[in-house]
């Protein structure tokens, strides 16, 4: 039997459907969410299915965010879509001040049933103010549940997890996996909000990493072979952090290598290597490593943003060289560097 | 009439005794829970949510003592949350600027300027989904209206055409700012909320019969699917902006001095209608200390409850 394989938008979609089909309190709000092929596809016909359930909404990220809030607190579970990270600061008191502190400081028993869909990060050709992924920002705020699905599966079982839990979640979408492919079940399933994943055994060394930046460690794995052998994570949650699986993987390993797709100051890895060295039960025999973005805005020219995002061969070299294995002289080629990956994971 | 505008004399009284022991015990007692005193501006909390329903619901900011007690609240607990104790309406995590208690329709109040006009929006977006025949109210003030997050919020009222009203409170300060300091001289709210198509409505703040009779016709109104308000109330604050003093020394205030403002107060202003159809000054002088012996109770109720487990820090992240 040939496996059911979809895109990650396609997955982010038929998870929005399947549980709106059976949960009422599902609505969705966001620019062009109506529009045939809405938030990139991922709300594709669903105005047609729903056509009292789907929202355009004006140019008011601020006011329609906290709307969504409003209604979370009084009972429906609203989904809101935000195409780009730098819209979704403009609704910075919805996200951070409001629906985060709500059931803290109301002294429980006041649930935020929401979801901010949140497109980050890198995309050919769109610069400084189209292409940040900011997520230690959204790691600083205790009280939502940050995700970041890998692949096409994560996204479908994330999302359904999001509708179904009573805080809130935001999920922050890379756009680079968009064109992705795998096999996704066609039936409901939920994977945990805020459990990390070990993708690979491995002895030698914990690599971490989560959204785009897994899926170059990903790559990087082949380009390693038998050379070192890598138990690599997937974070999956970035607030709050599943230390358990980090630790007890690193235990076992003794080496660490974080892979950030973001600004190298205050960036996810530093968060993660802090907790590690202070960890009593770990013993490092190598010094950690990560590896990140620069501290620069993203720019546009292609000649400069070749070098700016780690690459899987960036992470294969930054391993070999830990273990005095012989480095890659592989280049990418400028699509590898510049086009969104479009394959079968 | 007069049974109502007795009980409703009665319900300001409440907020305005229950603020001026809070203020005193404030004084007397170190108190670390900031606040912000609603005396003077209780015709606006009390006019408005007489013309409610136990089922609409009222969102509040900073300054909401007086729109809690308005919508039936519980004078205790709310006493309890000002002093951190775990018997108030947020376990001590809230303080004075976060009322809630949902039994009563009072879903939260939040202190970010401007902050609970979108939520409470969102709660008429709920109730309209819903089909339900309420209505919910958020109060701000004048300085809150300066938001741009409100006027998103009125066009999205509007074009949802949602069972929202938003009654500001224009006190003529934001903390000690004046309007002229604020606004241009051609600044004018009627045009800004009615360009977005959403009704308009000025009431005097100070008396409480303007403020019912107009709230009352805007609540029938919205009930029948008429959409979103704004009812603008014009007001004195009589205490400084944050802290249990009167603060006229500081010579900020122009327009509103002392003595207009006495003159012009909303209590005094029913008292004096009161007197005339007919109540004597001994049954004044019983109401007020009944009202008084009920927030000394609440204060001395608070003061011997419990703080909350030191335990209680890590609990309530997630639901």
């Amino acid at each position: 039997m040939s496996e059911r394989i979809i895109k990650y938008t396609e997955a982010l979609k038929e998870a929005t459907e399947q549980m709106m089909e059976v949960d009422s309190s599902i609505v969705v709000l966001g620019l062009g969410v109506s529009y045939k092929n809405g938030a990139d596809g991922t709300t594709a016909g669903l105005k047609v299915k729903y056509p009292e359930r789907i929202f355009d909404v004006p140019v008011s990220e601020a006011g329609v965010t906290s709307m969504a809030v409003g209604a979370a607190i009084n009972g429906l579970h609203p989904v809101v879509h935000h195409g780009r990270v730098e819209f979704a600061l403009l609704a910075a008191d919805a996200m951070f001040t409001q629906a985060a502190k709500w059931n803290y400081m109301f002294g429980g028993s006041n649930p935020v049933p929401i979801v901010i869909r949140i497109n980050v990060g890198r995309q050919w050709g769109n610069g400084p103010q189209h292409t940040q992924a900011l997520y230690s920002l959204f790691g600083n705020v205790p009280g939502l549940k940050v995700v970041i699905p890998s692949s096409p599966y994560m996204a479908k079982g994330l999302l359904v997890s999001a509708l179904k839990e009573q805080s809130p979640v935001i999920i922050l979408e890379p756009r680079w996996l968009f064109n992705l492919k795998q096999h996704v079940p066609l039936e409901v399933f939920s994977v945990e909000l805020h459990r990390a994943h070990v993708i690979n055994s491995g002895k030698d060394i914990t690599v971490i990493s989560y959204g785009d930046g897994l899926q170059a460690a990903r790559e990087a794995l082949e380009l390693v072979g038998d050379h070192v052998s890598v138990e690599l994570i997937d974070l999956v949650s970035i607030n709050p952090i599943d230390y358990q699986t980090i630790i007890t993987s690193v235990i076992k390993t003794g080496a660490v290598l974080t892979v950030d797709t973001t600004n190298e100051s205050f960036n996810v890895g530093s968060e993660i290597i802090g907790k590690i060295v202070q960890e009593a039960s770990v013993t490092l025999t190598r010094k950690p490593m990560s590896l990140s973005c620069p501290n620069v805005p993203c720019p546009t020219s292609t000649s400069l943003t070749e070098s700016y995002y780690p690459t899987r061969v960036d992470i294969a070299n930054s391993i070999l060289k830990a273990f005095d294995k012989p480095l890659l002289d592989t280049n990418l080629t400028f699509e590898e560097l510049h086009m969104a990956p479009a394959k079968t994971i | 009439m007069k049974t109502h505008l007795l009980g409703a004399y009665q319900r300001m009284l409440a907020i305005r005794v229950a603020e001026e022991e809070i203020a005193k015990y404030y004084l007397e007692n170190k108190v670390m829970s900031f606040v912000h005193f609603y005396v003077g501006q209780e015709a606006v909390a009390v006019g408005v949510c007489d013309a409610l329903d136990k089922e609409d619901r009222v969102m509040g900011n900073h300054r909401s003592h007086g729109h809690y007690l308005a919508k039936g609240g519980d004078l205790k607990r709310m006493v309890s949350e000002l002093l951190g104790r775990e018997n108030g309406l947020a376990k001590g995590k809230g303080g004075s600027m976060h009322m809630i208690d949902k039994s009563v329709g009072f879903v939260g109040s939040t202190p970010i300027l401007g902050s609970v006009v979108p939520l409470a929006n969102g709660s008429a977006f709920e109730q309209k989904y819903n089909h339900k025949n309420n209505i919910t109210v958020a109060f701000c003030g004048d300085g809150a209206f300066e938001e741009g997050v409100v006027y998103e919020t009125l066009n999205l009222a509007a074009l949802f055409n949602l069972p929202f009203l938003l009654v500001i409170e224009n006190n003529l300060y934001s903390v000690n700012s004046k309007l002229k300091d604020r606004r241009s001289e051609k600044h004018d709210v009627e045009k800004i909320v009615t360009g977005f198509g959403v009704k308009y409505v000025k009431a005097d703040g100070n008396d409480y019969e303007d403020v019912y009779t107009k709230a009352s016709t805007i609540v029938a109104d919205m009930k029948s699917g008429k959409g979103p308000a704004v009812l603008e109330c014009i007001t004195y604050r009589h205490m400084a902006h944050s802290a249990p003093l009167f603060d006229d020394a500081q010579g900020y205030r122009e327009e509103d001095v002392l003595e207009k403002r006495l003159e012009q107060d909303s209590l005094k202003k029913l008292k004096n209608k009161l007197s005339k159809e007919g109540i004597n000054e001994v049954e004044f002088v019983e109401m007020e200390k009944e009202a008084r012996a009920r927030a000394i109770e609440a204060i001395h109720h608070a003061a011997i409850s419990p703080y909350p487990p030191k335990e209680d820090l890590y609990k309530n992240l997630y639901v």
